[in-house]
């Protein structure tokens, strides 16, 4: 089954500075050199927790998908490289050699199984899905919003390691899209629908909604309809245990062995916030349904009508402390975006720019880590690299049922024969491209050197219409013919509005 | 190196027949083979598939023959090949079920990638059932696993896929499983 969106005749409207902000925060995160991860290091060590690089990668491309499909639909050009960029980046080693420790077993609640495993190299073959299912959706979301065959290609996800000083043998795993999602979905079938753990035996509900949303992407681009049969089963097989548990609260997760579900028994905002965001892709009315009095569990109102998030304290066990960026308020604020809950989202994104320092730098946007969990007046400064890199540009940049409308209507064919700024020179910023009535409209601006940036300020319309006319600011232009169609050189100054007309 | 798909592809199997006689997938070469996992016990899912594909059957019509219908057992103990013999020549005629010992069977299941658990219901006389996969394979004459079908699809679509197999100009090689 695949039903398309509609043709646009409502304005997407144009970007404010803020969001702005995130999205040149997030190009700049894209183009670090090699293993530079400045600003985006978290509490913990060994990439284990929340805070992790691949989540702050993969939230990123979710971002930005979901900027491209309801804010700038016609402007492909700004979204693909830096996606691509990404993508590059979620395939490091930094980022998944974690797997060959976590992969032993051994965590506090498995230890008994420890025997069971070994050390496992290649980061998707078996469990882990909490990576997996990040590099299939991330894939196939740059695949279908740009009806390209990128990660189609053999070898276009391989994993790979050497090191001169240590661990033998180069290590080498060749996936690509189809492979991948292929080697997940048997995995989903083999766990009876129930999922696919992260760390051995432990299966979130969480980390198998980005597969589901890559299973139900998958189906769009090759006819499919897997994504109908895994969740199907998912609600059977979830069905005996239950998705949320005696407070109403999302169950976290489930032991593959013993078969009992760990509940949300701290009531971790991040629990039910994460999982909402995702599950609404599927499960529109349940999530719905349960949003508004989970939501105020977690919510602490603040002056002037911020709200901030509670956390809960961190786990003791074994006589240590769990170090994890849980990213409790950062998660919240994307949920209250997905839900379209405009009073939360706007309250926690007030507390976070009056208590969490956003810092303008080059044009981009963020919110610096903070460790210290209140300011002297004891309101909420703590605040994680995920949360200030990622998932408060992620909420801005949402509409409310983001996700579900992505998931629910995705783009047909006759998206990708409008016209679209299909190259955007990286020192033009683009905050608006639609095409409303045939019509493309975008507003243009030719950032300076105040941004760190120079390029050469042109973007290229492509499938451009025979015929049809170029106008800046109501003014019939005349731009340069290039193989792809039109390329126009920005004017300085102010924002532009460009309007390709048929 | 190149990295597995996770997609059953070796689906051998060693088991018995409802009949007592050992039986592989080798026995089977050359046939197609529409395999069903399950358990006799089972109130709704077995007899619904196997319902379903025996209608899928009956309209493939001549071509059937050509089709090797299979239910094997996720529920050795008590399954046994007369238990199985009684059920299904009551019922579904078409298929002839296999089973075997627990690792006979366990090993079946892994190498199809089925799901099975036993778990307890009250409402079952021996206080346990087994919810499983309910997918159906289609294994080709070179014992490969040419494609499958959830639980969804309907006896109808079944039928179409299985004659654009079957057909002379059809033949091994659906990829899409």
């Amino acid at each position: 089954m695949t039903v398309t969106a509609r043709t646009t005749t409502a304005s997407a409207g144009v970007l404010d500075q803020d969001q702005l902000g995130h999205l040149k925060h997030w190009d700049d995160l894209s183009r670090r050199l090699p293993h530079d991860w400045s600003l985006m290091q978290g509490k913990g060590a060994g990439e284990d927790d929340f805070g992790s690089y691949r989540f702050q990668l993969a939230y990123m491309v979710y971002g930005l998908a979901l900027a491209h499909r309801h804010r700038l639909p016609a402007a492909p050009g700004l979204f693909r490289p830096t996606i691509q960029r990404l993508v590059e980046k979620l395939l490091m080693p930094d980022v998944w050699l974690y797997w060959r420790d976590v992969s032993r077993g051994g965590m506090v609640m498995n230890a008994h199984l420890s025997d069971g495993y070994h050390e496992e190299w290649d980061p998707v073959v078996r469990d882990n899905i909490m990576y997996s299912a990040y590099v299939q959706s991330c894939s196939l979301l740059h695949d279908h919003l740009f009806a390209d065959d990128r990660y189609a290609q053999p070898g276009a996800l391989t994993f790979e390691h050497w090191s001169f000083f240590w661990g033998g043998e180069p290590k080498r795993f060749v996936y690509d899209r189809e492979t991948l999602n292929e080697h997940l979905y048997w995995q989903m079938v083999q766990n009876g629908y129930l999922g696919i753990a992260c760390e051995p035996n432990c299966v979130f509900q969480i980390c198998n909604q980005p597969a589901i949303l890559g299973f139900r992407l998958h189906d769009v681009i090759t006819g499919g309809d897997r994504a109908t049969e895994v969740v199907a089963g998912y609600q059977q097989a979830w069905a005996d245990f239950g998705r949320l548990d005696d407070t109403g609260h999302y169950n976290q997760m489930i032991l593959e062995d013993s078969r009992v579900v760990r509940p949300n028994a701290l009531q971790a905002p991040w629990v039910d916030a994460w999982c909402g965001a995702l599950m609404n892709t599927w499960n529109h009315d349940f999530v719905h349904e349960h949003y508004p009095r989970q939501v105020a569990d977690f919510l602490e109102p603040g002056p002037d009508g911020t709200l901030s998030v509670r956390s809960t304290p961190a786990m003791e066990v074994m006589g240590q402390t769990v170090v994890n960026d849980t990213c409790d308020l950062g998660w919240v604020a994307a949920w209250a975006s997905e839900m379209g809950d405009h009073a939360t989202l706007d309250g926690v994104l007030a507390h976070a720019d009056r208590f969490m320092a956003p810092t303008w730098r080059d044009g981009a946007l963020y919110y610096p880590r903070n460790d210290t969990k209140t300011d002297a007046e004891g309101h909420r400064t703590e605040i994680e690299p995920m949360t200030g890199n990622v998932l408060l540009g992620y909420a801005r940049l949402n509409v409310p049922d983001g996700l579900h409308e992505l998931y629910q209507h995705p783009w047909g064919p006759e998206h990708f024969a409008e016209p679209a700024l299909t190259e955007v020179g990286r020192d033009v910023e683009v905050s608006r491209a639609e095409v409303v009535d045939g019509v493309l409209h975008a507003r243009l601006r030719r950032r300076g050197v105040e941004d760190g940036l120079e390029d050469d300020g042109a973007v290229v319309l492509g499938r451009v219409p025979e015929g049809a006319r170029l106008r800046v600011d109501g003014q019939e232009v005349a731009a340069t013919p290039v193989a792809e169609g039109l390329r126009l050189d920005v004017p300085a100054g102010p924002a532009h509005d460009v309007e390709l007309v048929p | 190196m190149s990295a597995p798909t996770g997609r059953p592809t070796r689906v051998a199997f060693a088991l018995v027949d409802h009949d007592g006689h050992p039986v592989t997938l080798e026995d089977h070469r050359g046939s197609w083979l529409l395999v069903q996992f399950g358990f006799t016990s089972c109130r709704v899912v077995c007899p619904r598939a196997l319902t379903k594909l025996s209608a899928a059957l009956d309209e493939l019509g001549p071509l059937a023959a050509q089709v090797r219908p299979l239910y094997v057992s996720v529920d050795p103990e008590r399954d046994t090949p007369s238990v199985m013999r009684a059920f299904l020549t009551a019922s579904y005629p078409r298929f002839t079920g296999l089973t075997g010992t627990p690792e006979q069977v366990e090993a079946a299941k892994d190498a199809f990638r089925v799901f099975a658990r036993r778990r307890p219901d009250p409402e079952d006389p021996d206080g346990y059932a087994v919810p499983h996969t309910a997918i159906t394979y289609l294994v080709g004459p070179d014992g490969e696993l040419a494609r499958h079908w959830p639980d969804t699809a309907t006896a109808s679509t079944i039928a179409a896929d299985l004659a654009d197999v079957l057909r002379p100009s059809g033949g091994h090689g659906t990829p899409h499983a």
